[in-house]
């Protein structure tokens, strides 16, 4: 049992916290003195230094997750993470403040939580799903624009991640009559970390999670926003099959067992020009990714995707064709 | 006059759905359901190449990704004459049997169970159980922390809530176990699948996924502990809630809606196609003593727009792919079009299914006391699981007898380029019910593409005839005793399972129809 008193320089919260973690308030000044001493620092002006370090650190992040024009897909890669599990994520790691997919609230609770949080700031935000740019109606949540609610918790947002091909740039809805727009249109002149893929690699939200909460700052991103520690070669600079390429052995066939290995660019494999770290974190807990199970590369870590990757089996498509000019200049071929 | 409430977002549900109720004397009178959010997959498909539909339309859904994909590449392996070889339908049943398991696992445990808990009562747990123990101090930790998101804010709970400190702490704990086991169910699917969500290897023609023996195993391993949960686990979870503390609820028989249920049937056990782990059928005012199942006629299938933000009358040849949004639309208020089966408002599912099949589980539970509503749904989607996984079995085994065979293939290589021209439908039983696409192909490309989803059936708005759609119908008579707290009417639209971003599609309005398309 901690010995709590009037006007403690240590809180409620802070003691609560460390309770929690099975440290009780003695112990906790003990080190305090211990370590204010080896310091050469005031008992009293180093205790309440640590006290808000601590205090600081031990409050979970605000985490406030916006779905628009989304599948949810998103959201199911990321509860797939097994490392650390979702649970601990969710629960342990961050306050989930609002979460459409996975809050208990319902209607108007869920607009409580979601204000007081904006009214805070310095939460994560993350979005799930395009904006509509034909008509603000094409996305409605509780009665009003999604847009509206991007651009509110944007501007008080200690960091903006953008999450799938869709909320990223625009994806698959951008080519329908709603016009999805991303993140780069919706929120233009805003520094957002972009997680593109279709749907978002979970270890790519939770790696950037982790090192936010870690150094408190952003990644270094590429020149189109995605975070280099996961978006820095080609599909192609590390596929298993780039030796099938090279020597021209494309698959024709997915009955033939001697080619089931064979490189895929025939069957529309956009690998060559698709920057993202898929084939060696691979997907699934690494159980697997796209190539390896017989199926080519659509691009869409890629801002072209999925307009210009169409159509997405063969060779024709102008991406195909631009892979297959470079191939025959040697563009690909390593440089001695 | 009744009290109006709406619940907008609601929440735990995959997609933007609007309910409002009119409330009186304690429960609800009338109901209206909104889809709210729409994008527009089916026009950005015209003069497309066929082959990418199926990896197009899985992106309907991130959570259902794999039964638009698989039932894409049906109508087109339909519409190009592609005959799919057993090996390929093996592995494409196998990696839907995957989807089955996640997806019902996560909705009862993510989705649904926290509104039937109260989940404080873990704190009043006495028990030694050093697992349960961890979950006890966590939430408490938790609650002490002041930081209970997402678990709060959150509905009171009522007289129905479960309060018992061993159930709800042993609830507790399974739905954070639950959160690895549909994590490993997704795993398991991309063995072939590649990457979930959204599969990368069913094409028109089969798959592209060349099995190896040692994927065999894996899969087969990993099916032994979903087997494990889903029979150890979620069943037993399910039907103590169902008969224990939720009994009453199911005797109530609260959301009901109409009693009409509709499978297309799926899941062939065999290279036959005929025994079938889902029958088709089709019931209309069901009489639990006396099922009747009725054969299905896909041509009795209409779609209604009168409340739906679509243009009512289009001048213009129906198969020419255009835009017919209408957001203007007088009186309209759901993005979700109006399915009717000759005129009558259908419910698709699982407990459809169920039902249709004469389930004997179900059945059983039927003759007890409990009735057609939202705790019965919850018991037939925990029930079907095990009977996917089941089947999962008998297609490993054959799986590994076939793929050891001279002359195995996953593919039909004949039928891989696009036909001049072809049209095509296909059918598949998604965990949240029955699911069609039609496609027709001119010139080589998509000339018209449309789905019929089962989400589009539960949640649709009313019809021209004024018949309410089967979440509206549902929450007639729901009890809510207090406005502010509408728990009930939450649980009953949990129950279906709801999918938005699926029910949402276009069609072209003004022949209301999903008959095969004028065969020119």
């Amino acid at each position: 049992m901690s010995t709590r008193q009037e006007g403690d320089v240590l809180s409620d919260k802070l003691l609560d916290g460390l309770e929690s973690h099975g440290i009780n308030r003695r112990d906790f000044l003990k080190y305090c003195a211990a370590t204010a001493a080896v310091l050469g620092l005031s008992e009293l002006e180093f205790t309440t230094r640590v006290a808000h370090a601590i205090e600081a650190a031990s409050k979970k992040p605000a985490v406030i997750w916006l779905e628009g024009q989304d599948c949810a897909g998103c959201t199911i890669s990321f509860t797939g993470i097994l490392n650390p599990p979702a649970a601990s994520i969710i629960l342990d790691k961050i306050s989930l403040r609002y979460h459409e997919t996975a809050m208990v609230a319902s209607g108007g609770l869920t607009e409580t939580v979601y204000h007081e949080t904006v009214k805070q700031g310095g939460y994560v935000l993350i979005v799930e799903g395009s904006v509509p740019s034909a008509d603000d109606r094409f996305c409605m949540v509780g009665g009003r624009p999604f847009r509206e609610m991007v651009e509110e918790a944007a501007k008080k947002a200690a960091a903006i991640i953008a999450i799938g091909a869709c909320a990223t740039y625009g994806g698959i809805p951008a080519a329908t009559p709603s016009k999805g727009i991303g993140l780069d249109k919706a929120l233009p002149g805003k520094t957002v970390i972009n997680l593109p893929t279709c749907p978002v690699h979970p270890d790519h939200l939770a790696g950037t999670i982790l090192y936010f909460l870690t150094t408190g700052k952003v990644p270094q991103l590429d020149k189109i926003g995605r975070p280099v520690m996961y978006y820095h070669e080609t599909i192609h600079d590390n596929c298993r099959r780039r030796a099938h390429f090279d020597a021209g052995r494309f698959l024709k066939d997915w009955n033939d067992p001697e080619q089931k290995d064979w490189c895929l660019f025939e069957k529309g494999c956009k690998g060559p020009v698709t920057i993202s770290d898929c084939p060696v974190r691979r997907w699934n807990d690494g159980i697997n990714f796209c190539i390896d199970c017989g199926s080519p590369c659509q691009g869409c870590a890629e801002p072209g995707f999925y307009a210009d990757m169409s159509p997405l089996y063969t060779a024709e498509s102008e991406t195909s064709r631009k892979i297959w000019a470079m191939r025959e200049v040697g563009l690909f071929k390593k440089e001695i | 006059m009744g009290k109006k409430i709406t619940i907008d977002p609601m929440t735990r549900i995959e997609g933007h759905l609007k309910i409002e109720v009119e409330i009186e004397d304690g429960k609800v009178k009338d109901a209206w359901s909104s889809g709210t959010m729409a994008r527009g997959f089916e026009a950005l498909l015209i003069g497309k190449d066929p082959r990418d539909a199926s990896y197009v339309t899985s992106r309907f859904c991130g959570v259902c990704y794999s039964v638009h994909q698989i039932c894409s590449a049906r109508a087109l392996d339909a519409a190009f004459g592609a005959n799919v070889p057993w090996g390929g339908n093996l592995i494409r049943n196998l990696i839907m049997g995957a989807e089955y398991i996640y997806d019902h696992l996560i909705h009862f445990y993510q989705l649904s169970a926290l509104d039937y808990i109260d989940i404080m009562a873990v704190a009043n747990y006495t028990g030694k159980d050093r697992d349960l123990l961890a979950v006890k101090d966590k939430i408490v930790g938790l609650v002490k922390a002041n930081d209970t998101f997402p678990l709060t804010p959150r509905y009171k709970p009522d007289e129905f809530s479960v309060r018992d400190p061993d159930m709800v702490i042993s609830a507790v704990s399974h739905y954070i176990q639950a959160f690895k086991m549909h994590a490993k169910a997704r795993n398991m699917g991309a063995i072939w699948g590649g990457r979930t969500p959204h599969y990368q290897n069913i094409v028109v023609g089969g798959v592209t996924s060349y099995p190896d023996i040692n994927q065999v195993a894996r899969f087969r391993t990993m099916l032994d502990e979903q087997k494990k949960f889903v029979e150890e686990v979620y069943i037993p979870d399910v039907l103590a809630f169902g008969t224990g503390p939720l009994w009453p609820l199911a005797k109530m028989g609260v959301g009901g809606g109409h009693y009409n249920y509709l499978a297309y049937g799926d899941f062939p056990k065999d290279q036959k196609g005929q025994n079938l782990v889902f029958p088709a059928g089709v019931i209309i005012g069901l009489d639990p003593a006396n099922i009747k199942v009725d054969f299905l006629n896909p041509d009795d299938i209409t779609e209604s727009v009168k409340y739906s933000w679509y243009r009512e009358n289009n001048p213009v040849h129906p198969y020419k792919g255009e835009q017919v949004f209408d957001l203007d639309k007088k009186d309209a208020y759901s993005f979700v079009k109006a399915p009717r089966y000759k005129n009558n408002a259908m419910e698709v599912g699982p407990m459809a299914r169920m039902i249709i099949a004469k389930n004997p589980t179900l059945l059983d539970l039927v003759s007890k006391g409990a009735k057609p509503g939202a705790v019965a749904r919850h018991a037939a989607r925990a029930i079907e699981t095990k009977l996917i996984v089941d089947a999962c079995y008998t297609w490993l085994d054959e799986l590994l007898t076939e793929m050891t065979k001279p002359g195995f293939k996953i593919h039909d290589t004949e039928h891989w380029d696009p036909p001049e021209s072809g049209m095509g439908s296909g059918f598949h039983e998604a965990p949240r019910g029955a699911l069609g696409h039609w496609v027709k192909v001119k010139n080589k490309k998509i000339d018209n593409y449309q789905c019929v989803v089962p989400s589009t059936w539960n949640a649709s708005p009313r019809c021209e005839n004024g018949v309410r759609g089967q979440y509206e119908e549902s929450l007639i008579g729901v009890p809510v005793p207090d406005p502010d707290n509408p728990i009930n009417v939450v649980r009953v639209i949990r129950s279906f399972d709801p999918c938005l971003a699926c029910a949402v599609h276009i069609i072209d309005p003004h022949t209301n129809e999903i008959k095969k398309f004028l065969i020119e």
